[in-house]
């Protein structure tokens, strides 16, 4: 059996040997369809991981209420965002905590310095959604909130922008001529993240920005908040977490039973699924890149095989004449076929994990992801094309008479 | 019962309106042992007759029982074995496969039976050695003489142990001295070792190794003769 096997390979290769040339042009189309196909699946895979991460350091149970971005027409007027919906929901079970959320760009001076910073207006319970870790001194106290108090917790980065070298604690800064206090300076995470991203921005008492900042917020309904952030305690109830804090919600909002949520609850598993989706169309779209290059290089194996077998006309009356079976000569035309577009695929698998290591090693703006398992599957595609294609050259030489091959000429 | 019985066997080729007959009703046989030549003008079906003996062709009527198989009754495909096992063949362009060492060429019928890779090179040796050409084993086709290339072939139809040796003109593309040499050995393989030889040639010389000739005319046997 293994000698069978060998005997075979060692003719396939001595065959392909005979004709180096053609048999590097020919498995080229492999070569490139399955290096393209590892090359993109490690994009791929990396990009998702990618996602992937930057979802688990956002956290995944978190929840946003918001108002609904597209109305629905039966919605005339929903209500807005206030602390009345905070409060509600902090009551609800399951919830850890829920802090308000109003965001904006807001001119910031420290003397001679000047730059704009994303500043989120909040209250204390934001230091319980996030675990945020203190570079020095301290989070904003309900106090502070309760009393206007003319504080900031700055970020990392902005801190750096703004102070350079100087400690920025309790240095006031400028926030559209108001003036704040620096009361603490959270650590760099480098994470950037979906949404807020914390070491570019600033937090304040949203009561402060609510009333005394007199652009941005001020113009807009007293009440109003833009978001709440809830953190969950356990990411397995979350449906039911949800399901609780929409009544609670529906209730400050006084919805009929059977009227309509004029609000969103958001949670990060359902944007995963939805990039998971996204991300599996784009796994189809790069499969069917791959099935293509194949394809081509399918057709450039087939059509070599059967120039190859005609070249080869005689030798395979005189294998016939000296006892070879059909099957026989359909197993050596395929063995080649096979060990051609494998050899197409070795390279393939060589060239395609030599670009994912570049990318994954050099190339910072895209990810890159080596997967094991789409070495295995391009592999086996190659070997599978080499299979599905050279069956028909192989099994028009196999149908050959022994004397129509031996005449040949 | 002989090796080899035909009976009236009619071979004719159609092309398009033209039918050629090849073969005209031959009936021989031939028993175990035997050296035969086959000789006639060209064109009068001598390759025909010994390409449906070798079970390359059929018959396009006729009987034709080999070694007790009755090899009409059977499709081509299903000969590869019988071929394998009973027939060897050598041809006038020697039909080595290239590319490929003296010893792999005599090696291949042994493939297509299975026989396990080390008694295959040993016994394949023995054949060349036989055919005195065992240190140009490593030799490619194309490096070797034609008298040697054809001792080569004819290593590789000894090497299945088959009984039969049919060999068209074998010695058509060799000079004299070669053809003596290719010739004593075909008589050595009758004498000594009972391979029952049948041979086609043009030369009166060549066929006076044979103990019966056979003559062909317009596909017809016109003769065979037994010599004392
Ligand atoms: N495949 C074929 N198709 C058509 N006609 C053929 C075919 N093979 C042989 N013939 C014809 O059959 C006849 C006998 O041919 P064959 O080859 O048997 O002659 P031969 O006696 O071997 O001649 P030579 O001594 O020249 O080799 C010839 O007329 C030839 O043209
Ligand atoms: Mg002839």
């Amino acid at each position: 059996m293994i000698d069978t096997f060998l005997s075979v390979l060692r003719i396939s290769l001595k065959a392909i040997m005979a004709n180096k040339m053609r048999a590097a042009l020919t498995s080229l189309g492999i070569v490139i369809g399955v290096a393209a196909v590892i090359t993109m699946l490690a994009v791929g895979s990396g990009t998702q991981q990618n996602m992937n991460d930057r979802f688990s350091r956002f956290g995944t149970n978190t929840l946003y209420l918001r108002q609904p971005w597209n109305l629905d027409e039966s919605i005339t007027s929903p209500k807005d965002i206030t602390m009345d919906d905070v409060r509600a929901v902090r009551n609800v079970d399951g919830v850890v905590a829920a802090a308000p959320y109003i965001s904006s760009d807001f001119s910031v001076k420290y003397g001679i310095t000047s730059t704009s910073i994303d500043v989120l207006a909040t209250d204390t319970d934001i230091f319980k959604v996030y675990d945020w870790q203190f570079e020095s001194g301290r989070p904003f106290t309900e106090r502070e909130v309760d009393t206007y108090a003319q504080v900031a917790v700055l970020g990392a980065t902005v801190a750096e922008t703004i102070f350079n070298d100087i400690d920025p604690l309790g240095k006031t800064v400028i926030f559209d001529d108001i003036p704040f206090t620096v009361i603490g300076i959270i650590k760099k995470s480098g994470q950037g993240g979906w949404g807020f991203d914390m070491d570019e921005g600033t937090l304040i008492p949203y009561t402060t920005g609510k009333v005394k900042m007199n652009t941005g917020w001020s113009s807009q309904d007293r009440r109003a908040l833009d978001r709440v952030i809830i953190r969950v305690k356990d990411i397995n109830t979350i449906e039911n977490t949800k399901e609780a804090i929409s009544n609670a919600v529906r209730n400050t909002h006084r919805i009929h039973p059977l009227g309509e949520d004029d609000f969103q609850l958001d949670d990060m598993a359902s944007w995963i699924e939805e990039a998971k989706a996204a991300s599996k169309t784009m796994s189809i779209l790069l499969g069917i890149i791959g099935a293509v290059s194949l394809l081509v290089g399918g057709i450039g194996v087939m059509n070599i095989m059967l120039v190859s077998v005609t070249e080869r006309t005689r030798e395979i009356g005189i294998r016939m004449a000296i006892g070879a079976t059909s099957a026989d000569i359909r197993l050596q035309f395929l063995a080649e076929a096979v060990t051609l577009s494998c050899i197409g695929g070795i390279i393939g698998v060589l060239i395609g994990v030599g670009i994912s290591l570049f990318i994954e090693a050099h190339a910072t703006n895209i990810p890159a992801q080596l997967n094991i398992f789409s070495i295995f599957v391009s592999f086996g595609f190659s070997a599978a094309t080499g299979i599905f294609f050279g069956y028909y050259p192989a099994y028009k030489a196999s149908k050959l008479t022994p004397i129509d091959a031996l005449r040949y000429e | 019962m002989s090796l080899i019985e035909t009976t009236d066997l009619y071979k004719t080729y159609t092309i398009g309106d033209v039918s050629v007959h090849a073969l005209q009703g031959v009936s021989v046989s031939i028993e175990r042992g035997e050296f035969v030549a086959v000789m006639g003008p060209s064109g009068s079906g001598k390759s025909t007759f010994m390409n449906i003996l070798g079970c390359l062709d059929k018959p396009t009527s006729g009987k034709y029982i080999l070694d007790g198989i009755d090899v009409t009754a059977t499709e081509l495909s299903k000969l590869a074995g019988v071929r394998n096992r009973k027939i060897g063949f050598v041809f006038q362009g020697f039909n080595l496969i290239s590319r490929t060492t003296a010893l792999e060429n005599v090696e291949l019928p042994m493939v297509y039976n299975h026989t396990p890779a080390k008694e295959r090179k040993e016994k394949a040796l023995e054949a060349l050695k036989a055919v005195g050409l065992e240190q140009r084993a490593y030799h490619m086709p194309n490096q070797l003489s034609g008298g040697q290339q054809q001792r080569v072939a004819i290593a590789r139809s000894l090497v299945c142990d088959a009984p039969i040796i049919f060999a068209d003109e074998p010695t058509g593309n060799l000079d004299t001295k070669m053809s003596i040499e290719v010739m004593e050995l075909f008589t050595r393989l009758n004498k000594e070792m009972g391979k029952t030889i049948i041979l086609i040639t043009h030369e009166p010389d060549i066929a006076e190794y044979a103990g019966r000739l056979i003559t062909f005319r317009d596909g017809k046997k016109v003769s065979d003769e037994v010599k004392k």
